[in-house]
C-alpha cells in the first residue's frame, strides 16, 4: 500500500502533528492530492508582509484556519524612518475575515494601522474570537478596545504590547461583562491614562485562570499588593509605577503579597522606581526567569541586589545603568541565561554617563554559556572583544550591536570593526540575525557574505565603502529574508545585478543611499513580482532624476501594486501583467 | 548609455522548480532572461507558500552554485571593473561626500533646499537634540520614557554614587520638579536657597540673588555668578546657555555672588552637597 493511498483522514491526522509552517508548505508540495488535503487543515497562516498577498487570497486558499498573524510596517517604522500614513491597514483583512474565517480565533498583528472600525467589526462578526494581540500598532483608541471587552464572549488573550493607543475618556475595562471569566492574559501596559481600578481588581478576581498581567503606569504601587492577593497564581507580571511614600507598612504589606505569589516567572514595569521598594519582589526572584528591567532607572548596586538573587534567570531587559560590574554579577550569578537587552539610558548624550563597555558583554559571553539572543547599545567596541565573543559563543544566533555614535572605529586600534563582525559570523554557523554598528568597510560584506549562511535579518547603518559591499550580501547569504540599510553608500549596480536574489526575501529597505530613480524604475519593470516603492514626501521621484530616491522599499507580492499608496509613496514600476486575484 | 549599462548587468533569472537556476553576479545579462511560467493550473500556488511561513522555502532557491569563493570574486570583479569603484574614505557623517557620485551635479540651485543632501538622512533638532532620524534605533515608547524620567531629578545617575533623588525625588509618587541649590555669597556667612526652575534667564536669576542679599542693583555689576560642576570645578554661569542650566542644573552645587575685585580665584567658602528638593 503506498502512502499515495492512504485515506484522506488518516493524512490529515498526520498533518495536524506538522505545525511549522516551512514543513506545512513543503508538505503541500508533494503532490496534488497532499495539497488538497493540506489546504483543509491549515489552521493557522503567518504572513509576514500584510502586502504580500491578498485576503481574499489567503482565504480561499487556506479556508479552515483558526489564527492570523501579520505583519504591516517595515522594521524602521519603529524608528520614525516611515511617515505617517505610508499604510499597513489592517481593516480589509478584517472586512474579508468577518466573512471568509467566521470562526477565527486568534488574531496577531505587528506594526499595523488598526482603527476602532476594526475592532468593533471583530467584536461583531467574530463568535469565537479568543486571542488579540497588537504589537507595536497604532491608530484605535479605548473605544475599540471597549468593543472587545463587551462583545467577545470566550477573549482569553488581549495584549497590547507598545502600543499607541488613543484614550478619550471612557471606562472600557468595566465593559468586561460579569460573566466573563476567560481571560488569561491581559496586557495594558501601554495604555497612558488611568483605568478603574475597580473595574480591574473585579476582572482579576473573576478570572481565575489568568496567568499574565502587565498593568500600565497609572496603577499605584499602593494597589498592587491588593491585586496579587487576588490572583496569586499569576505567573507573568507587570507593575505599574513602582514608587510611593516611603513607609514600612506599604513595604511588608507588597513584600508579603509578592511572597504569595508561588507562580511567578516573569517581572516588567518598575516605572519610576524607588529602590527602597526592590527587596519587595526577593521572594520571587529564585524562580524568575524573566526579568524586564528596561524602564527602571536605578543603578548598579541595586540591580546587582536583584539579579544576584536569580540564578534562574533566562532573558534580562536593562538599561546601562548597570554597568559592566553589574554585568560582571550577571556573569557570575545567571548560568541559565538566553538572552539580554541592554538599553541606553542616554542615547542623545554626546558623552557617555554610565560605565558600560564592550567590558560588560564580554564578560556574559564568558560566563553565561547558553547566551544566543544579544541586543546591546554601548559607546565603543573593539575587535578584540568581538573575536572574543564570537569564539565564546559560537551558538549566537541574534546579535544586535548598537554603538552610539555613528562609525565609530575600534577604540584601541582606530581601525573598521570589519574583522570583529567577521569572526561574529564565522564562528556563530547558526547566526540568523545580525545588526552591525561602528566603522565598517566593504570588508564586512564580504565576511558577511561568505559565512552568514543562516542569516534570515540585516540590519545595516553608515557602513560600507561601494556597491560591492552590498553585493557580497545579496548574492552570499543564501537564508536572507529582511535587508534594511540606512544611510550607506550603496548604488544601482549592487541591485540590479542582485534582482532576482529580492524575489526570495520578504523585503528589502533601503534610505539615504545612493540607488538612482532610473533603476528603481527599471527594476520595477523588469520584475513584476515586486513591489518598488520609493517614498519621498517632497514630491515625485521622477521629477528629479538626477537625485538618488531618499527612501525604498522592496518586497515580493503577488497582488501587484498596491491601492492604498499614500501621496508620497510612488510604485515604480509598470502594471504587471502577472495580477492575480 | 547608462541604461543600456544598467540593462546588460541586470541579472534576471526567477526563480524555478522545473530548471536548475544559478544566479550568478554581474555577467549575467539579459539576453539569458526568461519569464517563468509556472506548471501548476494554479499559477500562484507554490509562489503563495512562500508568503505563508516564517520561513519560506522557495524551491529551486536561488543561491550560486559556484561554490569557491574565488570564482565568485573573480566573475565579480571581471564585469564590476573593481579598480574603477571609487572607494569613498571613511567620513565621520555622511552628508558630505556623496556629491562625487553625481559629478555632473554640481551646485544646482535648486539644491538648496532639504531634498538636496545626496543620501543624507534628515537631522532633526528635536527635544532629543540635533540627531539624525532614526539613528540610534531606539523606539518611539522607549524615547518617551527616556524624556519622562529626565525630568525626575535623579533621573540622571552619576557613576556608582549615590544619588540623593534615589531616596528623596520619587516619594510620594509625585514628579519634584523643583531643582533647589544653595547659594552663598562671598563674604557673607548665611547661605540661600533657591529654586532654579523659577527663572528662565540669567539676569532674572541674578536680579533676584541680588535682592535677596540686599545689595543695590548698581553694585550688581560687580558680581558675578558662578557654579561648581560635578567635577568640582568653578565655571562662570553666563558661559552656559540657559536651557544647558536646566538640563543640568543638578550638576549646580552652588552659586557663587563672585565680587570682581576680590583677588581669590575661588570663593572661599565651605563646599556643600547639592541640595536638590
Amino acid at each position: 500500500m503506498s502512502y499515495s493511498s492512504l485515506p484522506e483522514d488518516v493524512l490529515e491526522h498526520v498533518f495536524s502533528f506538522v505545525q511549522s509552517d516551512k514543513d506545512r508548505n513543503v508538505i503541500s508540495l508533494v503532490c496534488k492530492s497532499w495539497y488538497e488535503i493540506e489546504r483543509w487543515c491549515r489552521r493557522r497562516i503567518f504572513v509576514g508582509n500584510c502586502y504580500a498577498v491578498s485576503p481574499r487570497m489567503a482565504i480561499r486558499r487556506f479556508p479552515e484556519v483558526r489564527s492570523v498573524e501579520l505583519k504591516g510596517k517595515p522594521h524602521f517604522a519603529d524608528f520614525n524612518l516611515v511617515p505617517e500614513g505610508w499604510g499597513g491597514y489592517v481593516y480589509p483583512w478584517i472586512r474579508a475575515m468577518a466573512g471568509g474565517y467566521p470562526w477565527l480565533e486568534e488574531l496577531k498583528l505587528k506594526r499595523m494601522v488598526v482603527t476602532d472600525e476594526s475592532l468593533e467589526l471583530i467584536a461583531k462578526s467574530l463568535k469565537n474570537f479568543k486571542v488579540l494581540v497588537l504589537s507595536s500598532c497604532e491608530g484605535f483608541s479605548t473605544h475599540g478596545l471597549a468593543a472587545i471587552a463587551a462583545d467577545c464572549k470566550n477573549l482569553k488573550e488581549l495584549d497590547l504590547w507598545e502600543s499607541d493607543v488613543e484614550d478619550p475618556s471612557g471606562n472600557w475595562l468595566s465593559k468586561f461583562p460579569d460573566t466573563c471569566t476567560s481571560l488569561v492574559s491581559l496586557n495594558i501596559a501601554c495604555l497612558g491614562s488611568e483605568v478603574s481600578f475597580s473595574a480591574l481588581e473585579r476582572l482579576v478576581v473573576r478570572c481565575p485562570n489568568l496567568r499574565t498581567l502587565r498593568l500600565n503606569r497609572a496603577v499605584p504601587l499602593e494597589k498592587l499588593a491588593h491585586l496579587l492577593r487576588q490572583a496569586p497564581q499569576l505567573v507573568e507580571l507587570g507593575t505599574g509605577t513602582y514608587s510611593a511614600d516611603l513607609r514600612p507598612d506599604i513595604f511588608s504589606n507588597l513584600a508579603g503579597a509578592f511572597s504569595g505569589c508561588k507562580e511567578l516567572k516573569s517581572l516588567s514595569g518598575f516605572w519610576d522606581v524607588v529602590p527602597a521598594y526592590l527587596p519587595a519582589v526577593y521572594s520571587v526572584c529564585s524562580g524568575l526567569t524573566t526579568l524586564n528591567l528596561s524602564y527602571a532607572t536605578i543603578q548598579s548596586p541595586d540591580l546587582i541586589k536583584l539579579v544576584s538573587q536569580c540564578p534562574k534567570l533566562q532573558c534580562l531587559w536593562v538599561l546601562d545603568y548597570i554597568e559592566d560590574s553589574g554585568l560582571e554579577a550577571l556573569a557570575a550569578t545567571c548560568k541559565d541565561l538566553r538572552e539580554l537587552r541592554v538599553f541606553p539610558s542616554e542615547p542623545f548624550g554626546d558623552e557617555p554617563n554610565v560605565s558600560l563597555t564592550e567590558q560588560g558583554l564580554v564578560l556574559v559571553s564568558e560566563g553565561c554559556p547558553k547566551l544566543e539572543s544579544v541586543l546591546y547599545f554601548c559607546r565603543r567596541m573593539s575587535n578584540d572583544a568581538l573575536v572574543t565573543i564570537a569564539k565564546n559563543r559560537p551558538s549566537m544566533i541574534r546579535f544586535r550591536l548598537c554603538i552610539i555614535d555613528p562609525q565609530t572605529p575600534d577604540y584601541l586600534t582606530l581601525e573598521p570593526l570589519d574583522v570583529g563582525f567577521g569572526a561574529i559570523v564565522q564562528h556563530c554557523k547558526d547566526l540568523r540575525r545580525l545588526s552591525l554598528s561602528g566603522l565598517l568597510t566593504d570588508r564586512v560584506f564580504e565576511y558577511i557574505g561568505t559565512y552568514a549562511k543562516k542569516l534570515e535579518m540585516l540590519s545595516v547603518a553608515f557602513a560600507g565603502e561601494s556597491d560591492l559591499g552590498l553585493h557580497h550580501v545579496l548574492s552570499g547569504c543564501d537564508s536572507l529574508r529582511k535587508l534594511e540599510i540606512m544611510d550607506c553608500p550603496f548604488g544601482d549596480k549592487a541591485l540590479l545585478a542582485n534582482a532576482a536574489k529580492l524575489e526570495t526575501m520578504r523585503s528589502l529597505w533601503m534610505s539615504s543611499c545612493s540607488v538612482s530613480f532610473e533603476a528603481c524604475k527599471l527594476l520595477g519593470q523588469k520584475m513584476p513580482r515586486l513591489n518598488v516603492e520609493v517614498i519621498d514626501e517632497s514630491g515625485p521621484p521622477d521629477s528629479r532624476p538626477e537625485l538618488p530616491v531618499k527612501k525604498l522599499y522592496i518586497y515580493r507580492t503577488v497582488t501587484g501594486r498596491r491601492i492604498d499608496m499614500p501621496g508620497f509613496v510612488w510604485n515604480v514600476g509598470e502594471d504587471s501583467a502577472l495580477r492575480l486575484s | 548609455m547608462i541604461h543600456m549599462m544598467m540593462e546588460l548587468q541586470l541579472g534576471l533569472a526567477l526563480p524555478s522548480i522545473a530548471t536548475t537556476h544559478h544566479v550568478r553576479g554581474f555577467e549575467f545579462d539579459l539576453n539569458n532572461s526568461y519569464v517563468y511560467e509556472p506548471k501548476d493550473s494554479d499559477p500562484s500556488s507554490w509562489n503563495i507558500n512562500s508568503y505563508f511561513g516564517s520561513s519560506a522555502s522557495v524551491p529551486g532557491k536561488c543561491s550560486t552554485t559556484n561554490s569557491s569563493n574565488g570564482n565568485k570574486k573573480r566573475s565579480c570583479d571581471d564585469a564590476f571593473d573593481y579598480e574603477q569603484v571609487r572607494a569613498v574614505p571613511p567620513r565621520t557623517l555622511p552628508l558630505f561626500n556623496w556629491n562625487s557620485r553625481y559629478p555632473d551635479d554640481e551646485d544646482d540651485p535648486r539644491d538648496l533646499d532639504n531634498n538636496s543632501s545626496f543620501g543624507s538622512n534628515k537631522t532633526v533638532d528635536d527635544e532629543d537634540g540635533v540627531h539624525v532620524v532614526g539613528w540610534p534605533p531606539i523606539k518611539n515608547w522607549r524615547k518617551k520614557l527616556c524624556h519622562q524620567q529626565h525630568h525626575i531629578p535623579g533621573g540622571r545617575v552619576k557613576n556608582n554614587q549615590a544619588v540623593v533623588a534615589n531616596n528623596g525625588s520619587a516619594c510620594g509618587g509625585r514628579q519634584s520638579n523643583s531643582m533647589y541649590v544653595k547659594v552663598k555669597m562671598e563674604g557673607v556667612a548665611i547661605a540661600r536657597k533657591i529654586d532654579l526652575t523659577l527663572y528662565d534667564s540669567f539676569e532674572t536669576l541674578t536680579n533676584t540673588l541680588i535682592g535677596m542679599f540686599g545689595l543695590w542693583l548698581e553694585d550688581s555689576y560687580d558680581y558675578q555668578l558662578t557654579y561648581q560642576d560635578r567635577e568640582g570645578d568653578w565655571l562662570i554661569a553666563k558661559d552656559v546657555p540657559w536651557s544647558f542650566e536646566q538640563e543640568y542644573s543638578w550638576t549646580l552645587v552652588m552659586l557663587a555672588l563672585q565680587n570682581f575685585h576680590s583677588n581669590s580665584a575661588t570663593p572661599q567658602f565651605v563646599q556643600e552637597r547639592r541640595l536638590i528638593h
